[in-house]
């Protein structure tokens, strides 16, 4: 069921997500060009060459998201089985953006597994671009997140997602501003009935809350559900 | 070498607090940091310089804490081009620090930070239980499924540490995870150098599929509960080594033995 308030959480909430994967297709861009270059046998020193545009990217104004990067399958590079370049922002946008440094040894306790994460999982498994969260991206950022990704394909070879980090506090502060005043409390939820947006304190962001009869309208894309309360 | 890398290692280099026995504090953070694995067996520590800043103490006071890791055998030291301090991740090592710490601590110490663990490990529990999304809750589980099947006491505390941390980040909340990764950073340093039975390490992992029952049940309380029986229960053997370690402490040197008693986290 559709309704007008819906609609219009709809049209803001994709046109945000929207303006975020078009600055991860050009992550995508980059990371192709490197390897076209590199003649199909990338090394580490190839992928180190998507940085300078990474950061420029980060420090432009109006850029959503405050960390983007590639994160390659593993075993691609020749030199090095794991292996992620991904930068972020500083949450005021004031510092030069810093490299992300996790920990991608397998013993250790604080082991970043990102070829077990929903973001590298689905995006590989389907071939097509993803949303995750809100989740706490522990032993990675350490923030609050969404996470949008999309699958580096060069000739059907899957050679790692590119993608972006949304902080959802973020992601709140611009979807309610272009929102204004609504004529009734809307409540986004994802496929695990996951508040990922709410007006009302009654449904608070990361909580789950589970509507049987209220109205509500689906998004295309990212698979969540607007709900008129 | 670049320090911070990944969230475990950058609480590894963190700034101490002040205090005294500063260079103890030193010994004990890189003690922890090798049983978690966050720092690995041959590897080069930072240069002392650099080493020193970061931990903010002085070059003085971290040279005696090498000199003390050096003679623990905890870190090796060679000369010349391409020499530094490298990393000697030794059992028999972790295994004599981590009783000198039981040794040392007071038993209301050892209550204190059981009363922490159980508020926040119980309250991300009771979180989790409410917040949890179905496919964290198999995450969860698959984390108790690899810890079951663990070979040796090393792997079973780390991939243990890990569960906890787990709990909190599917509490979906950052900063209960944060405190949860520093609490399993200053239970490493304790609970180091026993083995568990076999059936020691069965009964932990019941005690947590009880949890994680409750939390894929979302019965919260019962999540919440469960925790804290668990950890009261590890508080209170923690304690009994403390006190037995202390009784003994006169004669410490020639008493090699095990501590089954320190076995769960």
């Amino acid at each position: 069921m559709s309704t007008p308030v819906a609609d219009q959480a709809a049209a803001v909430i994709g046109s945000v997500v929207e303006r975020v994967f078009r600055s991860v297709a050009e992550v995508r861009e980059d990371v192709l060009a490197g390897y076209r270059a590199a003649g199909g046998r990338m090394c580490d020193a190839d992928l180190t060459a998507v940085r300078d545009p990474l950061r420029a990217r980060l420090s432009r104004d109006r850029e959503v998201a405050v960390g983007m990067g590639v994160i390659v399958a593993p075993g691609l590079l020749t030199d090095r089985p794991l292996r992620m370049e991904w930068w972020q922002a500083d949450t005021e946008g004031t510092a030069a953006p810093v490299m992300l440094e996790v920990d991608l040894n397998p013993a250790s306790v604080g082991f970043y597994d990102y070829a077990a994460a929903e973001w590298f999982v689905v995006p590989r498994r389907t071939g097509r671009r993803h949303v995750v969260g809100p989740y706490v991206d522990v032993h990675g950022t350490d923030r609050y997140l969404l996470t949008l990704t999309l699958p580096v394909l060069a000739d059907g070879e899957f050679l790692g997602v590119a993608g972006a980090d949304v902080p959802v506090a973020r992601f709140e502060t611009l979807v309610l501003r272009e929102l204004g005043d609504l004529a009734a409390d809307v409540v986004v939820v994802n496929t695990e009935d996951r508040v990922v947006l709410s007006t009302s304190p009654r449904w608070l962001v990361g909580e789950r809350a589970v509507f049987a009869d209220a109205p509500c309208r689906a998004l295309d894309e990212p698979d969540w559900r607007v709900v008129v309360a | 070498m670049r320090i911070p890398a990944g969230d475990a290692r950058r609480a590894v280099f963190a700034p101490l607090d002040d205090g005294a026995m500063r260079s103890e504090a030193v010994v004990r953070r890189l003690g922890s940091a090798i049983a978690l694995g966050i720092i690995v067996d041959g590897e080069q520590l930072p240069a002392e310089l650099q080493l020193a800043a970061s931990l903010n103490v002085s070059t003085v006071t971290l040279r005696d804490a090498l000199s003390d890791l050096r003679a623990r055998g905890l870190v090796a030291t060679r000369r010349g081009r391409g020499g530094g301090s490298f990393v000697v991740a030794s059992q028999e090592a972790l295994t004599e620090l981590s009783r000198g710490r039981l040794r040392e601590l007071g038993s209301t110490d050892l209550r204190e930070l059981g009363d922490v663990r159980a508020a926040v490990s119980g309250a991300a529990a009771r979180l989790a239980a409410e917040r949890a999304s179905d496919s964290e809750v198999e995450r969860l589980r698959e984390t108790l499924a690899r810890l079951a099947a663990a070979e040796d006491g090393t792997e079973q505390r780390r991939i243990e540490g890990r569960w906890f941390i787990d709990v909190a980040a599917a509490a979906q909340s950052v900063r209960l995870t944060r405190e949860e990764i520093e609490l399993q950073f200053e239970l490493g340093q304790l609970l180091w150098g026993t083995e568990r039975t076999p059936a020691e390490l069965a009964a932990a992992v019941a005690a947590h599929e009880r949890v994680v029952a409750a939390i894929a049940a979302r019965e919260a309380d019962e999540a919440r509960a469960r925790t804290e029986e668990q950890i009261a229960a590890v508080t209170a053997r923690l304690i009994g080594v403390h006190v037995r370690l202390t009784r003994q402490g006169h004669r410490r040197a020639d008493h090699a033995g095990s501590y089954p008693e320190a076995a769960g986290s």
